[in-house]
């Protein structure tokens, strides 16, 4: 593995300085069409296969949920470790909530078209999306979405090409919407407090990057959307 | 011989996978780097690369929806038989629990994976870009300086001081994540290299590792089950 890892990092590295160096050759238009539309057609298969996936998921779930509400009625010792276990579904991020809280709107500022100022700061990035995650978790928050994908514990946001992806490689497009439950006003001072964000609120006053907040009382954020897998670890003791 | 052979071909199957990633990966960033179209985000706009990224990411996800419903059918069965024979099966829910209790961070597990020592301080968005990565590999456990971490564990710096959690932790930082070390070690050997430029990071594989740390979870008092 360990040359598995030298063999990508090289590549990386090499790939990097050569895509710096050259340009490419262009393609006959006739072979770029044909190979930019195979590839978006795989992209659009394959968001069907997981729109599917996930829907035999969901309807999965609710086949077992029957069958333990069914046990759980059978056995007093089955319903103690379902009570045990729905408790543990709702932090987890699998049952849907409502509340009060607050919801966050974030969108692209306008673009400077300065030749001299190429920091892309003008548009919202998942980092920005997670700092504001990170600080309403900080301040608080019980359950967050974005853009209806439920945050749960092993949520994880990055870059694939210019898409932002979390979740089983659900797409995130702006404008973006983030619904936190909680103390609405405990919400709103952390984002408020000018210590934080403070680089993002910059790039809101710099390039007209949206960035608002709203208290609500009365939200909801939806369960997530598919379920946890897990492999390597195992309880201690 | 065949499984010599057999052998042979998965792993310089698994050579060319990972040069493919390392050859989209080191165009990747000199796109980011250069160019202004990295906000066209509708599909139609994006260029090839981005879109073959997204192939790659979308494939993954779907192979893990895949696994996740057949570990829930073989759940369903299960629980249907115990029924059918006229009793309920305990085992399965207890298994259940057992599950979500370790993903939540509410359990002590241990596991194979990775101890990651950084000799230095991090800032908040490079200890979440470590974690994101580390996630997206299958990382299941995580614990820092012996604070247990789940996605909802608030990470902020504050000058030059990182709060888990609301707490100050302080350097060498001590990662240690349980999950498949064959994926996590590619993941953790390239944020390496971006913080390397500033502080050492020394990456050991471990069979087993034991996280004992656990999050007390916070009961819900303004959220409420439902729609």
């Amino acid at each position: 593995m360990t040359v598995l890892a030298s063999v990508s990092l090289a590549t990386f590295l090499v790939t990097g300085l050569a895509a710096t160096q050259f340009r490419s050759q262009p393609l006959a238009s006739s072979n770029r069409l044909a190979r930019d539309e195979a590839l978006r057609q795989s992209v659009n298969q394959l968001s069907d296969q997981n729109r599917a996936l996930k829907a035999r998921v969901q309807a999965l779930q609710a086949q077992v949920k029957a069958g333990e509400d069914e046990s759980a009625r059978r056995s007093s010792a089955v319903q103690q470790v379902k009570a045990l276990l729905d408790e543990q579904r709702a932090i987890a991020g699998l049952l849907a909530l409502h509340g009060p809280g607050l919801t966050i709107l974030l969108h692209d500022g306008v673009d400077p078209n300065d030749p001299a100022d190429r920091s892309l700061g003008w548009t919202v990035h998942y980092q920005d999306l997670q700092d504001i995650i990170s600080l309403l978790w900080a301040n608080g928050a019980e359950a967050v979405a974005v853009n209806g994908q439920r945050i749960v514990p092993t949520t994880s946001f990055h870059y694939a090409g210019v898409n932002i992806l979390i979740n089983n490689a659900n797409r995130l497009t702006g404008p973006y919407t983030v619904t936190a439950l909680g103390d609405p006003s405990t919400l709103a001072n952390g984002l408020g407090d000018p210590d934080q964000l403070a680089e993002l609120k910059s790039r809101s006053r710099i390039y007209g990057l949206g960035l608002s907040w709203l208290r609500s009382t009365r939200l909801s954020v939806p369960a997530y959307d598919a379920t946890f897998l897990v492999k390597n670890a195992q309880p201690l003791g | 011989m065949p499984n010599h052979s057999a052998d042979r071909i998965a792993r310089f199957q698994r050579l060319i996978v990972v040069s493919l990633i390392g050859l989209a990966l080191g165009f990747l960033v000199v796109l980011q780097l250069r160019s202004q179209a990295a906000v066209a985000r509708t599909l139609a706009s994006q260029d090839n690369t981005s879109v073959a990224l997204l192939i790659n990411d979308l494939n993954r996800a779907n192979n893990q929806l895949i696994q996740q419903a057949a570990a829930l059918s073989q759940q369903e069965t299960q629980l249907r038989q115990a029924l059918t024979a006229g009793g309920a099966d305990a085992q399965a829910i207890s298994k259940e629990l057992q599950t979500l209790r370790e993903v939540n961070g509410t359990t002590p597990v241990h596991g194979p994976g990775l101890q990651i020592r950084i000799l230095g301080s991090l800032m908040d968005f490079e200890l979440q870009d470590l974690l994101n990565s580390l996630r997206a590999a299958g990382g299941e456990a995580f614990s820092l300086n012996g604070r247990r971490m789940i996605s909802s564990t608030s990470i902020v710096s504050r000058g030059n001081t990182l709060l888990i959690g609301g707490q100050a932790v302080s350097a060498p930082l001590v990662l240690s994540v349980i999950g498949d070390p064959e994926q996590l070690e590619p993941a953790a050997d390239l944020s390496a290299s971006s913080l390397q430029t500033r502080v050492q990071v020394d990456i050991q594989r471990k069979s087993d590792l034991t996280i004992s740390e656990v999050i007390n979870a916070r009961p819900l008092i303004y959220a409420q089950l439902g729609r």
